[in-house]
């Protein structure tokens, strides 16, 4: 199949994952946008064999960072750092239990951004966490830390706390 | 509890080797907290996929699709689905709905359009008028302004006859497959004769790359179509 084809069929999916990272309907298609020209512009980094998904993630995924560290210099999002990811994770166990039942965009708004790409990436795209590990480029650990704490924040904040 | 919670994880995100998942199960049927822990990830991730799961049913924009599709020929699993799922959507129950109500009272239904494609086993095949237009329309007479054009007639690589055509609304290369036309590239048409050209050249190449010897002449075409397109 040809490469763009190819991508034509990741489409649905690639949207999914951009909804789940930007939320906003036109934010993450402008993000699907973004990533397939850059797609379209290295193609030839694509190794043939390699899941051409995961490297549309990656490249979607980074483009949002990226994205996300020009924001927050100039002020509008919070920067990315660790240091902040605790305040975030404490911000949101400050709000009452169950307080956003029903709303998902709401509470996926309260997890740090690289909470939120590891929960999109195991919990909807199905990803194993070894994979998801390769294509984020961080140990394994990394990943099932990430992925506890957005679980904790997600169930406390949807009522799911036991 | 034995098990923490990041072993409940890795459990619900089938992580786990099957020994010690086969232990966490075994434990949780006596263990209610263990039981509880497992239920609430579970009821999390399917709410996390439920919520997510419409976006991939969405219609993809335009302007991303035209990113990678050019008026081009498409031959893809995705348009096939596509034209599938275009065949089934609501409107089009409520047409069939009609069509089988108008059919059980009054009979025959001459006035419903006839739809120009169909589906034979999951492969798309011509009916309607692009049908008639295949079984019997010749490249070498065909008035100007017919619906469906023929372009070129031949034989492909697995001796089947094929016939490229250009419409309105579809074009493509049908093959002769027991008794129908399979539509091996469809494209969909759009009015514009820069199109037409475009699509021409295109279908032209593929209609190409399928042949195995010469396009027929107008003679072999219209005795091939004497012979009903069969050998």
């Amino acid at each position: 199949m040809r490469f763009e084809e190819e991508l034509v069929e990741l489409l649905p999916r690639l949207r999914r994952f951009a909804r789940g990272l930007a939320r906003d309907v036109s934010d993450a298609d402008d993000l699907c946008q973004a990533a397939i020209e850059r797609a379209l512009k290295s193609r030839e980094q694509w190794q043939q064999g390699t899941r051409l998904d995961s490297w549309m993630y990656r490249i979607t995924r980074n483009l949002w960072i990226d994205e996300r560290r020009a924001a927050g210099r100039r002020g509008i999002h919070a920067p990315i750092d660790d240091a902040v990811t605790q305040v975030a994770g404490e911000g949101a166990s400050e709000v009452e239990a169950g307080a956003l039942r029903g709303d998902v965009d709401g509470a996926m708004a309260h997890l740090p951004d690289e909470q939120r790409e590891v929960v999109m990436l195991v919990l909807v795209e199905g990803y194993a966490y070894r994979e998801a590990a390769e294509l984020l480029e961080i140990p394994i650990g990394t990943i099932t830390s990430r992925l506890a704490r957005g679980r904790e924040t997600l169930m406390h904040l949807l009522g799911e706390a036991a | 509890m034995s098990f923490d919670s990041t072993m409940v994880a890795a459990f619900v995100d089938g992580e786990l080797d099957d020994l010690t998942a086969r232990r966490i199960e075994r434990e949780a049927e006596s263990d209610m907290a263990l039981a509880a822990e497992i239920a609430r990830h579970r009821v999390l991730k399917t709410k996390l996929k439920a919520h997510f799961a419409p976006v991939v049913e969405e219609a993809v924009p335009e302007r991303l699709r035209a990113l990678l599709i050019e008026p081009k020929i498409s031959n893809s699993l995705s348009s096939r689905r596509e034209a599938r799922r275009a065949r089934f959507a609501p409107i089009h129950w409520g047409a069939i709905a009609a069509a089988l109500v108008l059919g059980l009272t009054i009979g025959l239904k001459p006035w419903m359009p006839v739809a120009d494609v169909g589906d034979a086993n999951g492969a798309l095949v011509a009916s309607g008028a692009l049908a008639t237009a295949l079984d019997t329309q010749l490249a070498s007479n065909q008035r100007a302004g017919a619906a469906v054009r023929i372009g070129l007639s031949f034989r492909d690589k697995q001796g089947r006859t094929c016939r490229s055509f250009e419409g309105r609304k579809l074009s493509g290369i049908g093959c002769r497959d027991q008794g129908r036309w399979a539509l091996e590239r469809t494209l969909t048409g759009q009015a514009g004769n820069d199109y037409r050209q475009a699509s021409s050249g295109a279908l032209a190449a593929d209609a190409a790359a399928m042949m195995a010897g010469d396009p027929f002449d107008a003679a072999t075409e219209r005795a091939a179509r004497d012979r009903g397109w069969s050998d």
